[in-house]
């Protein structure tokens, strides 16, 4: 249902009529993150600053019409996406780097920040932000915020969570707070660590104070080969078995490397059933020490073609293969769905093979490019949206893996949030009990349920994909 | 505290100590849970406790998979006791609590206690990685799981973490795990601020560095042998014994505050502090431990904490004094929506009344 005009109009009085599109074929270009499932909004705004944020949410509000903050639009859960329709809040104009303190080790950003430019601006104090999801270049720290999102340095760094300080928020009824801080250790309950990896459904977010870290001197990073996807498992076991936890483990297989090889040239052994990339970092004494030390567990679990990035170049090379794996995949078939289920990592040979049976089962390309170390992979199916039903029969491949991932032992998504594509399935780990617990928060900083309605919690609403109708799963799949 | 006939319990499963907890709630008494009992004197005087819900009948590891680095707890398990479990697999928990030994697990996280190695590996909150909580309705809810990344559902372990009982009983919790440190030397010095300044402007930082008010600091480096052996000869400190940790962890006070602020304003407000004052603090993180003197020592001492932009908050005090200025300091501007959440957990004020912010 289109807002009324007067609604329209409200917004345009917030922001200026310059930043509310309203257009039909201009919204067109809001209808999707980098997910499969896309909605057009009603009306997209851009606010500048959060007084405008904060008025915007109070005409929703007082409308009741639901709102749905967007970054760059790189989520892969459909966060983003106004299933519901009504405003998507585009918080690309907020962009400033507001403050960086070499001293205190900190910055203070706008949401729209594009998360390596953080990075960059930190570079000349010989700091940087750690987390770095492959998106980088374009992703906002907003959205990370959002989505505590993770990366391949999440390994040693953690993700988004453990380097976000403090935030300034809008709740629902367009009340402006800041939860957290610079200090540790602050009075009451943790608002912020439970607004971060809220998917926009109980605040919208409007800075950002992040903790920087200090740039390693020195960095080694190496790539091996392994004849199987078993023996690179068993390899990154054996790895963090031997007490080394490396900045970065993540583990490619053969349809990726050749996809990657083809495009890159980055020297990436395309005979292999599966290549390794590992990172460590530090002062020299360190990386030298421990690049020897898993040179050799690599070697002793079968790792062969061993070579260590010389320069900063081979390094970046080695990364741009690693972090532009998903686009190179576009020279096998145009589309892919990205799965993001995370196991215990002893668990990783027999998912991996699940995941392969389940793909030649629907006769579907799959191609694996993951954070090994955290046990968090990320299945690519590969597919032409032109061919006839394909669409659906990815969906039901990849609900089977997730289906697989959860039996054992594993969690539904490691760093690209429910949103829209998982939400159904979130019965499979939590029982009515814990989802109910969940539902409190929402219930008590959204009442209305303005905010990115639809996500996360299973929406009775929307169709009910195979397997996720099924009951009596939480029980079984309890992990207490 | 108005003294009735206070109930002890003891449960043995979490089952059961939600029935009691239900049971409890549905009477209108008030329930207090207890650990190990170490952190009991935190907080604000309580107003009422009826039931003192104790969760040392929940002492199992549940699950630990070495090669998985997680494990699994229920909440009345011993540090000590997970620690020693840990470590037969050449692993542990970087949870180092003043006052210890006899921290529970689920005291730990409810009370948000942390210790030196906090400057390394972040506090229990950087590695929580699920919780199970009981709560006053009877409900067992968790969330997290056992891996050890997951963006599945709302991060409860935020919200339950550092809460004090005040908004559910945490029953079990799973932590990721890590491997112990190829390398671990510890180095003193007596040298105070100077010393710690030298410290930090070498490249690789230490795991933990404490300093105390009578100028000596204590440092400990982990990592592979010849950064440890490097940065160590770096520091131009003497090496002593890893056992200074174990005494350290001991050290509680019977009246003392724990002042908390932005790492770069620490020194400023330790340096507020009457003369001759005893106190320790980890620069690198920014918390201090104090022990006061009277009330008036505090009510200044916190006035100049909290303009930085931090807070002071009682570990252990007099009843009077906790009376007269209060446990927590001046309340966030974020209390109203705080007591929302408290009220949709905990709606008739059962758990811990009085004793937290909210």
């Amino acid at each position: 249902m289109p807002l009324a005009p007067q609604v329209i109009e409200e917004l345009r009085r917030v922001v200026g009529k310059d930043h509310v599109v309203d257009g039909a074929d201009d919204l067109r270009i809001f209808e999707r993150d980098a997910s499969i499932e896309g909605a057009v909004p009603d009306v997209v705004v851009l606010p500048a600053n959060t007084q405008q944020v904060s008025d915007v949410i109070k005409v929703a509000a007082r409308h009741g019409i639901p709102v749905v903050p967007r970054g760059a639009g790189t989520g892969l859960s459909g966060g983003a996406v106004t299933i519901r329709g009504g405003i998507a809040l585009q918080v690309t104009r907020m962009r400033r780097i507001l403050e960086i303190d070499p001293v205190a080790q900190t910055a203070l950003v706008e949401p729209g920040v594009v998360n390596q430019e953080l990075s960059l601006a930190a570079a000349p104090h010989h700091l940087f932000y750690a987390p770095d999801p492959s998106s980088q270049k374009a992703c906002t720290i907003g959205g990370n915020a959002a989505e505590n999102s993770g990366g391949p340095h999440c390994l040693y760094y953690g993700v988004t969570t453990n380097h976000v300080l403090g935030m300034e928020v809008v709740l629902a009824d367009g009340s402006v707070h800041w939860v957290g801080g610079d200090a540790p250790d602050r009075v009451g309950l943790d608002l912020c660590g439970v607004l971060v990896g809220s998917e926009g459904t109980l605040c919208a977010i409007t800075r950002i104070k992040v903790r920087l870290l200090r740039t390693p001197p020195s960095i080694a990073t190496l790539l091996a080969a392994f004849p199987t996807i078993d023996t690179a498992s068993q390899a990154v076991s054996a790895v963090i078995g031997s007490g080394i936890v490396p900045a970065a483990l993540e583990m490619m297989d053969q349809v990726t490397v050749g996809a990657v090889e083809a495009h890159y040239r980055a020297g990436y052994p395309t005979d292999a059933g599966a290549v390794l990339l590992v990172e460590v970092d530090g002062i020299q004494e360190s990386t030298r020490e421990l690049t020897v030390a898993i040179r050799d567990v690599l070697s002793k679990n079968q790792g062969y073609a061993m070579r260590e990035a010389q320069t900063a170049a081979e390094r970046d090379l080695l990364w741009a293969g690693r972090k532009g794996a998903i686009g190179a995949l576009g020279r096998i078939k145009p589309n892919y769905y990205l799965h993001d289920g995370v196991v215990p990592r002893s668990r990783l040979p027999q998912v991996l093979s699940a995941v392969g049976e389940i793909g030649e089962h629907y006769k579907l390309p799959v191609a694996n490019v993951f954070h090994a170390g955290d046990g968090n992979l990320h299945p690519n199916i590969l597919f032409d949206m032109r061919d006839g039903d394909v669409l659906h029969q990815v969906e039901e491949a990849g609900e089977e893996m997730l289906r697989a991932v959860v039996e054992l032992g594993g969690a539904l998504s490691g760093e690209h949030g429910i949103g829209l594509e998982k939400n159904a399935y979130m019965p499979w780990i939590f029982s009515p009990d814990d989802l109910d617990s969940m539902h409190r928060v929402k219930d008590t900083l959204d009442p209305g349920g303005i905010l990115n309605p639809g996500k996360i919690f299973p929406d009775a609403s929307r169709k009910h994909v195979r397997l996720a109708g099924r009951t009596g799963f939480a029980v079984e799949a309890k992990w207490w | 505290m108005v003294v009735t006939n206070v109930a002890v319990l003891k449960p043995r499963s979490a089952d059961e100590l939600a029935n009691i907890l239900r049971e409890a709630a549905e009477d209108g008494k008030a329930v207090t849970p207890v650990g190990g009992g170490r952190a009991a004197t935190m907080g604000g005087l309580l107003e009422r406790c009826d039931v003192e819900l104790h969760t040392t009948g929940l002492d199992r590891v549940i699950e630990h998979t070495a090669s998985d680095m997680v494990v699994t707890v229920e909440a009345g398990i011993q540090v000590e006791a997970l620690q020693e479990h840990l470590a037969r697999s050449g692993q542990f928990l970087p949870l180092d609590p003043f006052n210890s030994p006899g921290h529970t697990v689920g005291g730990l996280l409810a009370s948000g206690w942390t210790g030196p190695l906090r400057l390394r590996y972040g506090s229990a909150r950087d590695f929580l990685i699920g919780i199970r909580v009981a709560l006053p309705d009877g409900k067992l809810a968790s969330a997290g799981g056992r891996v050890v990344k997951n963006v599945s559902g709302y991060d409860l372990m935020k919200l339950h973490g550092g809460a004090l009982g005040s908004l559910g009983v945490i029953v079990a919790a799973s932590f990721k795990v890590f491997p112990r440190p190829l390398r671990d030397v510890t180095v003193e010095s007596h040298d105070g601020w100077v010393a710690v300044a030298h410290v930090f402007s070498l490249p690789m930082a230490p795991a933990a560095l404490e300093l105390f008010s009578d100028g000596r600091v204590i440092a400990r480096y982990f990592g592979s042998s010849d950064a440890v052996d490097v940065t160590v000869r770096a520091t131009g400190w003497a090496e002593t014994d890893g056992t200074v940790w174990r005494e350290h962890s001991r050290s509680a006070l019977t009246q003392w505050a724990r002042i908390a602020t932005p790492r770069d304003a620490l020194r400023r407000v330790i340096e507020s502090l009457p003369q001759g004052a005893r106190w320790w603090c980890s620069p690198g993180v920014g918390v201090a431990h104090w022990s006061f003197g009277d009330a008036e020592e505090l009510v200044r001492v916190r006035k100049t904490a909290e303009a930085a932009g931090g807070s002071l908050v009682l570990m252990a005090a007099p009843d009077d004094v906790k009376q007269k200025v209060g446990a927590w300091g001046t309340p966030p501007p974020t209390l109203d929506v705080m007591r929302r959440l408290k009220d949709a957990f905990d709606p008739d004020h059962v758990l811990n009344p009085g004793r937290f912010v909210v």
